[in-house]
């Protein structure tokens, strides 16, 4: 079950029709750093961060994040749609230990 | 004039007036923290001491003058030399030692001309025409490893008489800062010099759950609030209402004397004592349990002023106490806090590339608080842990009563200003 | 994906061909809306930038974005941690004109590549923000790939501070 404890999103409390909307999101996660032992050389072993960010609102993947390492620990994103219907709009992280973290939040329009 | 040898001049004339702290009436305290926080000490197999601190910290063993009451040791005592005879000063290595982040470094406080300088300090003055100065090298050489020679009460380390360089580093140092001179080319990046340099912007709002991991941690410690610990009862049962509301205002009145234990006592102080009378959960100093719920109910006094005790005979007491650490020279750097702390010295200039805090501003009111650098929330304790390290001074135990004393004078600058928890900081 | 013309998808297989030999990027997935599942890494030897920007962009011309490229990065950085970005680009973002990817990258971090930012035009706005990590002071990069396949670059010095006394 994705982790959504783990997530929190931000949006704007009031979202018209056709705006343009930011929203703001984060993740607990460790990014795990690359890592050298002591003659500078990188250890090998499957590092855990995360490495992919899926926006998917009424139903399509609107937009996405394809990450490296060098996004921060506890990574923040912030990205917008635009509000054509009222509905769903999830935001889902994924790392490369085969972790899912995401939240859902339900736009409607005021 | 020439200086005759090495010659010890009286150390009790080397620092502030020394009025011991009256500490009669405090009690023993035996920590309560984890065992790296407890500022011990283990001995290796090969009879070396230790220090058992936080993982990444250092476990060196600084022998010199700490924050403790029964710390009687002087600083050290301000030394006369002579440059010695037959040594020649290498400019080259002399502009590494200025930069090294092993000795000083400098640049920390000095500011010295070169593109790649940064981030050099204002602190002290800026050293790039001290060649124009035409002073002597013997001159340098004393102001290097003594200063306190011609300004006793300065805030510039006396390097040599404390060992972090040696006649050698200094010969090159002097050898070096006698090529500075004028004219000083045109800075073409006004951030290379603190005095033109932009103002750090600080991370944001430090309640976005969006950009403060230490806000979802908070949250995650209303779990441990409502959970029975091991004597069955959670603090939920006695304090009801849920957290927000049962704690509210509370904060506002930490650090305090608590006369059950005859001392003052942080929030996290008061957790140390009251989870296990009460709960039975340890909540040790410095433990995950312990700083978050310390987030938890001081956040539920955000918004309202700060408002501890200044005026009992206890407080007052305290707060002297405080207020002696506060500006007591300690440690390697024979550094008090006053010399980074107050505008007098060193507040809002450079230290490196670091903007060193007013205390006058009040610098307790944000903390618990989250440290990017170090993807983990501090309390205010920690943080004056972590001050050991530019100070060469060993640690005290989280919760020692020098500490709370301490934090105490510094909470009073608070007063009146709105709690904002948790905070973010670099 | 639904949302994109058969036009963006024939050059998304170009581009993912051109991305085949990124190593450990693309072994996360750089396969629109498919999850990303565990898998062994290789990882590469520091990567200089220049090798980054030829497996990204190959030889294809990157003009100057100043014009429509607005980078939000901080001149300096109070550690290298935690540094916040955004990036805005001037774009109507409909389907027949958009941007379809923004690009970061870091001139001196051990792997430039930092994150990419695939947009359709349903996000309204040619805009991503996020806290990246910096190795050391040097160039910062924003490239930006119009759905026309125009590459538009802007860079910035950011400065970061090493600890001082305290850290």
């Amino acid at each position: 079950m994705a982790d959504s404890d783990k997530v929190r999103l931000r949006l704007p409390s009031t979202i018209k029709a056709g705006d343009v909307v930011q929203v703001r999101a984060l993740v607990l996660h460790p990014m795990e750093r690359v890592e050298r032992d002591a003659q500078g050389r990188i250890i090998q072993k499957n590092y855990n961060y995360v490495n992919k960010v899926i926006v998917t609102y009424l139903g399509k993947t609107i937009l996405s994040f394809d990450t490296s390492q060098g996004v921060a620990e506890n990574p923040f994103f912030s990205f917008t749609f635009r509000a054509t219907a009222p509905g769903p709009l999830k935001v889902e992280f994924l790392d490369t230990s085969g972790g899912r973290f995401e939240r859902t939040v339900d736009i409607k329009f005021s | 004039m020439r200086w005759a040898g090495l010659v010890a001049l009286c150390a009790a004339c080397a620092g502030p007036a020394g009025n011991a702290p009256d500490t009669a009436g405090l009690p023993p305290w035996t920590s309560r923290a984890i065992p790296e926080a407890r500022g011990e000490f283990q001995v290796m197999p090969d009879g070396k001491r230790q220090a058992v601190r936080y993982r990444g910290w250092s476990t060196r063993d600084f022998n010199f003058r700490t924050y403790a009451y029964d710390d009687k040791r002087p600083e050290p005592a301000v030394q006369a030399v002579t440059m010695p005879a037959g040594l020649t000063g290498n400019p080259r290595l002399g502009f590494a030692l200025f930069l090294s982040r092993a000795k000083g470094p400098c640049t920390g406080c000095h500011l010295i001309p070169g593109d790649d300088v940064w981030p050099a300090g204002n602190v002290g003055p800026d050293q790039s025409t001290i060649g124009d100065r035409n002073v002597t090298d013997q001159y340098l050489y004393q102001v290097i490893w003594d200063p306190r020679v011609f300004f006793p009460n300065t805030s510039m380390p006396p390097w040599g008489t404390v060992g972090v360089l040696s006649p050698e580093e200094v010969m090159h140092l002097v050898a070096y800062l006698q090529t500075l001179k004028g004219p000083v080319p045109p800075e073409k990046d006004p951030d290379r010099n603190p005095l033109t340099r932009r103002k750090p912007m600080g991370f944001g709002d430090n309640l976005d759950p969006t950009n403060n991991p230490a806000v979802l941690l908070a949250d995650g410690a209303e779990a441990v609030w409502a959970a029975k610990g091991p004597a069955g009862k959670a603090c939920a049962d006695c304090h009801e209402g849920g957290v927000a509301k049962a704690m509210k205002g509370v904060a506002t009145r930490y650090p305090k004397f608590v006369k059950a234990y005859r001392r003052v006592m942080s929030i996290e102080d008061f957790l140390t004592v009251h989870g296990p009378e009460t709960t039975g959960r340890p909540l040790l100093a410095e433990s995950t349990d312990n700083i978050n719920l310390s987030m938890l109910i001081r956040r539920a006094s955000n918004g309202m002023p700060v408002n501890v005790d200044t005026e009992s005979p206890e407080a007052r007491a305290a707060i002297a106490r405080g207020k002696a650490t506060f500006d007591r020279r300690v440690g390697e750097r024979n550094h008090a806090c006053a010399d980074c702390h107050t505008v007098e010295r060193g507040a809002n200039k450079f230290l490196g590339g670091r903007l060193l805090a007013d205390v006058t501003s009040g610098l307790t009111r944000h903390f618990p608080l989250w440290r990017t650098d170090r993807s983990e929330v501090w309390d205010m304790r920690k943080r004056l842990q972590w001050c050991m390290t530019p100070l060469g001074m060993n640690m005290l135990a989280a919760d020692s009563i020098e500490y709370a004393e301490l934090e105490l004078y510094l909470t009073t600058f608070d007063n009146g200003k709105p709690l904002s928890v948790p905070g973010i900081r670099h | 994906m639904s949302g994109m013309t058969d036009e963006s998808q024939m050059t998304r297989r170009a581009a993912l061909g051109a991305l085949g030999a990124l190593g450990v990027a693309a072994a996360g997935g750089f396969v629109m809306g498919a999850p990303a599942t565990a898998r062994a890494q290789v990882l590469g030897l520091n990567e200089s930038v220049q090798e980054t920007m030829k497996r990204l962009f190959g030889d294809r011309p990157i003009k100057d974005g100043e014009a429509l490229v607005k980078v939000d990065f901080p001149p300096i950085a109070e550690n290298g941690s935690v540094v916040p970005i955004s990036v805005t680009v001037d774009s109507p973002m409909t389907p027949a004109s958009y941007v379809k990817n923004i690009y970061i990258v870091a001139d001196k971090n051990r792997i430039p590549f930092v994150t990419r930012v695939t947009l359709a035009p349903e996000a309204g706005r040619a805009f991503m923000g996020a806290n990246i990590r910096l190795g050391e002071t040097g160039d910062l990069r924003a490239i930006a790939e119009q759905s026309d396949g125009t590459l538009l670059m802007v860079k910035r010095e950011v400065k970061v501070t090493v600890g001082g006394c305290g850290g």
